[in-house]
């Protein structure tokens, strides 16, 4: 899970391997706020799948690679 | 989640905030009023369950996610300290559980050039940046270190 300056980049560096998914930096930002936001609270409870996923599919990440388990 | 498991957990990460740096067993058993045996039982039940990550040989607290025990690519200013994101999408997420803003500093992969950025009320400053992510959602904790 790495940043790249490019497109290219990420290209170039993948090559041969499955080529995995890429969003922007602005994306992962909120991804990283909804999944992470909670953590330090005194409250904090493990998510549920359920929510985990509705996290992704709210950003728009869906399809068979944002698929958790 | 067990309340018992719950405590420790919170603790854990407090402390892990409070001093920078992941706690030993015997530091939260000290202010759990536990042992420090006791401590990483729960520390490893609370590993099962993905809600911490153990370092296997040694029992220790490899990742307390987002944060990283152990020196990585991803440094992160927040806070008022330096920490290691265990990942890009971590280094913003402790700016996500700090609630702050941020910055990130990390190199490309690719050509090795140094990557620098501001996180400002959850917008990173440089929205050229790309994330790659290799291994599919459905596989992230069969090894949650190479993830």
């Amino acid at each position: 899970m790495n940043l790249f300056r490019s497109e290219e980049h990420v290209e170039r560096w993948v090559g041969r391997r499955d080529p995995g998914a890429t969003i922007t930096v602005a994306k992962l930002s909120e991804l990283a706020h909804a999944w992470w936001s909670d953590r330090l609270a005194p409250d904090w409870q493990p998510a549920p799948r359920e929510r985990n996923q509705a996290i992704l599919d709210e950003l728009g990440l869906t399809g068979d690679f944002w698929r958790l388990p | 989640m067990d309340a018992d498991l719950l405590e420790v957990r919170n603790l854990t990460y407090r402390m892990f905030v409070e001093l920078g740096r992941a706690p030993s067993a015997e530091e939260v058993a000290g202010a759990a009023d536990r042992t420090g045996a006791e401590v990483e039982s729960v520390w490893r039940e609370l590993h099962r369950a993905h809600a911490l990550v153990l370092n296997p040989a040694t029992n220790e607290i490899r990742m307390a996610n987002p944060f990283s025990a152990v020196p990585t690519a991803y440094r992160v200013q927040a806070a008022g300290r330096w920490w290691y994101g265990n990942c890009a999408w971590d280094a913003l997420g402790i700016c996500a559980a700090l609630r702050t803003d941020g910055r990130i500093e990390t190199h490309c992969p690719d050509c090795g050039q140094a990557i620098a950025f501001e996180v400002r009320g959850q917008r990173p400053d440089d929205e050229l940046l790309l994330f790659h992510c290799l291994v599919p959602a459905a596989h992230w904790w069969d090894d949650i270190v190479f993830t």
